[in-house]
């Protein structure tokens, strides 16, 4: 019903679909495009064709990229996101009584202290890509960190 | 290339766990330290190390050898009769000890930086106890941690990623079980760090002493909150302080500098003690202990080695080579002009005193013996460098939870260099030797 909200309302049948109640089901599952409603490309539409991608885009999002940045300005070496990190306790033993882990550093483990600034080392065991279900609302780093140095983001 | 964990001596934490990798002759990379260690362990080769012993001649520094500036040292010593020792807060236990038969030797003063630091604190629990904690037990035992005029998150940086952060032994998880309490007048970076469960207290500057008192007076007598609350913080959050205060099984109070500065006053030391004394004499579950937070990574070391030696931890006072009571300190000795000589150890008082303070430092004869260029360096007469204990040199060193720790050599120092034991050892050697 969201999307349907800002479609024409004209029942016009160019996209071959009898209504646009119809258009706008398709358009849930992935069927058919935004673009393939003609109408909605005229410039009296322009605000409702900018929602539609919006709200379709945020619906995408699990297809963009994650990234984690980490402010080497900001960052002072403090290490709580080393040990606060779900994966790094999981792989690396010495960081659940607060310690630094093994170096050469382990293959999923996330992040790492060199030279006084963190380091983002194997993004792709991050829990929010590889985690299911709650646990990949995973935000541990960025919340704790008491510099505010590290941002998740998708791009 | 070796990989191997050493402890690391950039702040009072001592961490034991820094990884460095090294070939004897330089250190490649330092893996888990903080800012402040990898800028200790980047002072071996830093622009502004010292190499060479200096000597002022008409007002400007002139590189010299080493003999020449012992024999200006042992000039400004025989011609003085009161010297002023100060520092020792980052060298070893062994050159502290060192320093203090210095001191007897040449009926001198001798003082760290403890004594305006949390030394008042070790100073006042003789009067009414301290229960101690050690980091082990922070990170494996601990459920409330109450940061009180201290900055944690920014001073020891790794402090709270040890203490609050680590899961621990015998629980499962680490941050959901422990409660943060920060109590402080300005919204630090540690705040940053708190969760849901928490609770951040915002007390007005310089009103500590009221807080701690109320507290004290519900500890003895039920419902004697007053209703307009104290110190900015209402009553509702007063309760609550006090139940998590009397409620925990192992709760650490982190004694800041706040605590320490001059607006509080000198009671309120002891107030804070008498606080925690009475809360474990009330709940039998659990207990509160103190933990002090200092900078200097060998602070403790001083008062230690002056405890088991001569029985005061700090501001010691020779006459006839033997120990005399006093009651000054370095501030009051400067502030009289009771001084003719000083010998500063690894320390940099100039900027770190008063401008009235430094003045009359700087008007009597000064000898340094440090391995940095800091605003003394300018000024001092004398200047021997040093190596850096805990990379050039070993020795033992006091953690922030009084716990001895030998600090290893990992390469060598500098040709021409010695320790900072070495150099007192010669100065006492050329002394006794006249």
């Amino acid at each position: 019903m969201e999307l349907y909200k800002f479609l024409p309302k004209t029942n016009c049948k160019k996209c071959g679909k009898p209504t646009c109640m119809a258009f706008a089901l398709d358009l849930l599952q992935g069927k058919v495009k935004v673009d393939d409603c003609t109408p909605l490309l005229e410039p009296k539409y322009k605000k409702e064709y900018d929602k539609l991608k919006e709200l379709l885009g945020a619906e995408e999002g699990k297809e963009k990229e994650l990234r984690i940045d980490v402010d080497e300005e900001l960052c002072d070496g403090c290490g709580i996101c080393v040990t606060v990190c779900p994966v790094n306790a999981r792989y690396c033993p010495p960081t659940l009584s607060g310690k630094a882990p093994d170096y050469p550093p382990e293959k999923h483990q996330l992040f790492q202290i060199k030279g006084g600034k963190c380091e983002l080392l194997a993004i792709k065991h991050c829990r929010r890509i590889e985690a299911e279900g709650r646990e990949r609302e995973c935000r541990v780093c960025e919340t704790y960190c008491p510099r505010e140095a590290i941002k998740i983001d998708y791009v | 290339m070796v990989n191997k964990r050493v402890t690391c001596s950039g702040c009072s934490l001592l961490c034991d766990d820094i990884i460095i990798s090294t070939d004897g002759l330089y250190i490649d990379e330092v893996i888990g330290a903080c800012l402040k260690g990898k800028e200790r362990f980047d002072r071996v080769s830093a622009k502004n190390r010292i190499f060479n012993p200096y000597i002022k001649k008409n007002g400007e520094l002139i590189k010299t050898t080493l003999e020449e500036a012992f024999e200006q040292v042992f000039k400004i010593i025989k011609n003085s009769t009161k010297p002023l020792l100060y520092g020792f807060s980052t060298v070893s236990c062994e050159a502290q000890l060192k320093g203090m038969e210095l001191a007897c030797l040449i009926n001198g003063f001798i003082d760290s930086n403890s004594t305006i630091c949390q030394g008042k604190v070790l100073n006042t629990s003789k009067e009414t106890g301290l229960t101690l904690t050690t980091i082990g037990e922070a990170i494996n035992k601990s459920d409330l941690l109450i940061l009180w005029g201290a900055n944690a998150a920014e001073s020891i940086p790794r402090l709270l990623n040890k203490v609050l952060f680590s899961r621990g032994k015998f629980r499962m998880t680490g941050r959901e079980i422990k409660t943060l309490i920060i109590i402080d007048p300005i919204k630090t970076a540690s705040f940053n760090v708190m969760g849901v469960r928490d609770v951040a207290l915002q007390i007005e500057p310089a009103k500590d002493i009221d807080l701690i008192r109320v507290l004290k007076d519900e500890c003895c007598r039920v419902n004697s909150f007053p209703d307009e609350g104290v110190a900015g913080i209402d009553k509702n959050d007063l309760k609550r302080l006090l139940l998590h205060l009397t409620g925990t099984e192992n709760g650490i109070i982190f004694i800041g500098q706040g605590i320490l500065n001059a607006q509080n006053g000198n009671s309120v030391i002891k107030e804070m003690l008498e606080l925690i004394q009475l809360i474990n004499a009330k709940h039998e579950k659990g207990r509160i202990s103190a933990f002090m937070l200092g900078g200097h990574y060998n602070m403790w070391g001083f008062d230690h080695v002056a405890l088991s030696n001569y029985g005061i931890n700090h501001s010691l006072q020779f006459t006839n080579q033997q120990l005399t009571e006093t009651s000054d300190t370095i501030i009051s000795k400067i502030e009289k002009d009771d001084f003719d000589c000083s010998i500063i150890v690894g320390t940099d008082p100039i900027s770190h005193f008063p401008k009235q303070l430094s003045k009359k430092l700087i008007s009597k004869p000064l000898i340094l013996i440090d391995n940095t260029k800091t605003a003394t360096f300018h000024i001092a007469d004398v200047i021997i460098p040093s190596t850096l204990t805990g990379i050039e040199t070993d020795g033992l060193a006091y953690r922030i939870d009084h716990i001895p720790l030998n600090l290893e050599k990992i390469i060598n120092p500098p040709k021409n260099i010695l320790s900072d034991e070495e150099i007192i050892k010669k100065i006492i050697r050329n002394l006794k030797q006249g």
